[in-house]
């Protein structure tokens, strides 16, 4: 039962990350990710670990999948296109090294027999959430400290990365000439909306940024 | 042989509990159109059956017969896969509620109880599962290839994981006090004089239940967070473009969602099965579980009815500003009651049923 | 038949080399790290398959820390691609292979 149980979240985990790998649109890849956090969940239930598995679920496939679902789309980002491969070479050696990994995954499988002092797993308190609580707290509680003040370090440093570019100066200067802006900068409340909007002449661009009314300064003088 | 029972049991109760839940969640859209009329003065569907009762079964057959149109620059295999993963991830967290206490099955003499699946860590996996019905909606933005769509599948999608930060932090202050996270011990905490003096939310918890509440409302994506599928904004928002049988997936899905907190809810605060005389009849218990549930459907229909919406940055502004350190500020006076003894001295006048664990 | 603890591991071994095989043949810097977390997940499958193996919650633990490192690297790593998006235009890692704009 239990081997029946994992033949099949193995067989989804590898499906779907060869599948991540061969696709060429990045948010198939995605959720094809989804599916391997998913069936990996699965496995930690069977290998008596519920609490991580449900962290699992809730962080990477609920978190950080949503967040790199969340940029494919705001970026647009399209398919990666077929190039051809330059060095032939390359082929045959990569057979030979998946056959490589394929023997030697076959061969663990197969042949390696248990050890007599690995314990066969029978049901233990360990996966439970006290066991957890109990050794985060105690034996583990630097690593935690320090792990909390990361999580603050990364707020602060992915608040700082994405800070919008709208906020124009108060004595902005308009080139002369063709000119693109990105309207996130046009105009804050849209950000991040990457989409470039066009201005052909400056006198266009000055009504852009709202600085069409403002006194003309020539350079020359 | 034992094996095998057991999990023919667990069928049984997974098919009873659909049941259940899929005919209450036909019965609260009729009875959120009806109840919505009599707020805005007129009468609801009234002319199918005595007093609308079977205008749930006239939608069903309207959907099913309705022409499923798709858009044709959509990318097909994530536009039907959107309403798959919704509609998956509301229904799949039902298996963890308990709808009553221990009862005696006489036709198989067991003493079950009424709770499909009763594990550890139940509430992380109603979060989790939550998390991942995210997903339904963004996609179903994304591969609708409509600029309407897009706008409303993000913007609902960034007010589900703004509100869900604030949902998890409000129960924290539940875990704290009930000391684990399987739902049946929670409610099994909770019973108290005639059923009613041990529940969560006299006993400690109002802050959390305020916050909770309006983290689950918007979380569910009702009014007055639903701007990203309001109709005079957005055309429909995510679900634009699916019609007919997809359209009623997405539709099925906001309804379970919705029941699905309000069934947290009780679990959580109002006590779960408990009420008076529940101990002597144990089968009260899932009428007092399903009562509780329909009381905060109709608080939500009623909020429908009742209040305007809100603007997109104003309700991410209060969710994390306002909703948040709420419930940041619940936690630490929960722990710190919880440290200073002060629960486990009330909870000797209010609670019959022994302290942590379960 | 139980699962032995050498099957977990040639599992993780195969989702490594997966994963490291797509941050070689990828060119979408997106999708380069989401073959990171893949390579991520695959040793945290072998901590939970020792700590289950040997009754020690340590693995367990780890795996925890390991998780939100991950989250804390999801989120300053793709506000690091949007940046490079916004100067660049592309998400191309050949386009970005030069300091220079």
């Amino acid at each position: 039962m239990l081997a029946l149980l994992f033949i099949l979240f193995a067989g989804m985990a590898i499906g779907c990350a060869i599948s991540m790998v061969a696709q060429r649109n990045p948010l198939y890849g995605a959720i094809s990710l989804i599916g391997v956090f998913i069936s990996l969940a699965c496995l930690y239930v069977t290998l008596a670990a519920p609490f991580i598995a449900a962290v699992q679920v809730i962080v990477y496939a609920g978190a950080i999948m949503v967040l790199v679902v969340f940029v494919i789309m705001l970026l647009n980002v399209e398919e990666e296109e077929r190039r051809p491969l330059r060095l032939r070479a390359l082929v045959p050696i990569a057979i030979g090294l998946a056959a490589v990994l394929f023997a030697e995954a076959a061969f663990i499988i197969f042949f390696v027999q248990a050890s007599p002092s690995t314990p066969t797993r029978n049901i233990s308190d360990v996966g439970l959430t006290a066991s957890i609580g109990s050794g985060l707290f105690t034996s583990y509680l630097l690593p935690f400290e320090v792990t909390s003040i990361l999580l603050l370090m990364a707020v602060v440093g992915a608040m700082t990365l994405a800070r919008r570019g709208g906020l124009l100066p108060a004595n902005v200067g308009v080139v002369p000439g063709y000119q693109s802006f990105s309207r996130e900068v046009l105009n804050p409340m849209a950000t991040p909306d990457l989409t470039r909007v066009e201005a052909r002449t400056s006198r266009e661009a000055e009504e852009l940024l709202g600085v069409a009314d403002a006194p003309h300064v020539s350079l020359d003088e | 042989m034992e094996d095998l029972k057991h999990i023919v049991l667990l069928f049984v109760g997974i098919l009873v509990a659909f049941t259940v839940v899929m005919t209450m969640v036909a019965y609260t859209v009729l009875a959120e159109r009806r109840i919505l009329g009599f707020i805005q003065g007129r009468l609801g569907p009234n002319r199918v059956g005595p007093g609308g009762f079977l205008q749930p079964i006239a939608d069903l057959l309207k959907f099913i017969f309705k022409e499923d149109i798709v858009p044709d620059k959509s990318t097909r295999f994530v536009y039907f896969l959107a309403p798959t993963i919704a509609t998956t991830a509301a229904l799949m967290t039902i298996v963890v509620y308990p709808f009553g206490p221990e009862i005696h099955l006489p036709l198989i003499d067991k003493t079950i109880q009424l709770v499909v699946a009763r594990f550890d860590v139940a509430l992380l996996y109603v979060l989790g599962v939550t998390s991942v019905g995210v997903y339904g909606i963004a996609l179903a933005g994304w591969s609708s290839n409509n600029k309407y769509s897009l706008m409303g599948g993000l913007r609902s999608s960034a007010q589900m994981i703004s509100y869900e930060l604030a949902l998890g932090l409000a129960l924290i202050g539940v875990i704290l006090q009930s000391g684990t996270l399987d739902l049946y011990s929670i409610v099994e905490q909770q019973s108290g004089h005639l059923g009613i003096s041990g529940w969560n939310m006299i006993l400690a918890q109002p802050l959390g239940f305020i916050v909770y509440l309006i983290a689950a409302i918007a979380e569910t994506n009702r009014v007055p967070f639903d701007l990203p599928e309001a109709e005079t904004e957005l055309v429909a928002g995510f679900h634009t473009e699916y019609s007919a049988m997809k359209f009623a997936l997405f539709f099925l899905a906001e309804y379970v969602n919705m029941f699905t907190v309000s069934m947290l809810a009780t679990t959580l605060f109002l006590g779960g099965w408990n009420g008076p005389f529940v101990h002597q009849l144990p089968a009260l218990g899932v009428f007092y579980f399903l009562g509780k549930v329909v009381l905060f459907l109709f608080f939500y229909i009623w909020l429908r009815g009742t209040l305007p919406r809100f603007r997109f940055d104003q309700l991410m502004n209060f969710g994390w500003k306002f909703l948040v350190p709420l419930a940041l500020i619940n936690i630490v006076f929960t722990a710190t009651l919880q440290w200073s003894g002060a629960f486990d001295f009330f909870a000797k006048f209010l609670k019959t049923s022994t302290g942590w664990g379960g | 038949m139980v699962p032995q603890l050498s099957w977990y591991l040639a599992l993780s071994a195969v989702l490594f080399t997966i994963g490291v095989v797509g941050v070689m043949v990828k060119r979408n810097v997106i999708s380069m790290f989401m073959c990171i977390e893949l390579m991520l997940n695959a040793v945290n499958l072998t901590f939970v398959a020792f700590s289950s193996f040997f009754r020690d919650v340590s693995g367990q633990l780890f795996v925890f820390i390991v998780m939100t490192v991950a989250a804390a690297e999801a989120a300053v790593g793709l506000g690091i691609i949007i940046s490079i998006f916004r100067n660049r235009e592309s998400l191309d890692v050949d386009d970005s292979s030069t300091l220079r704009l």
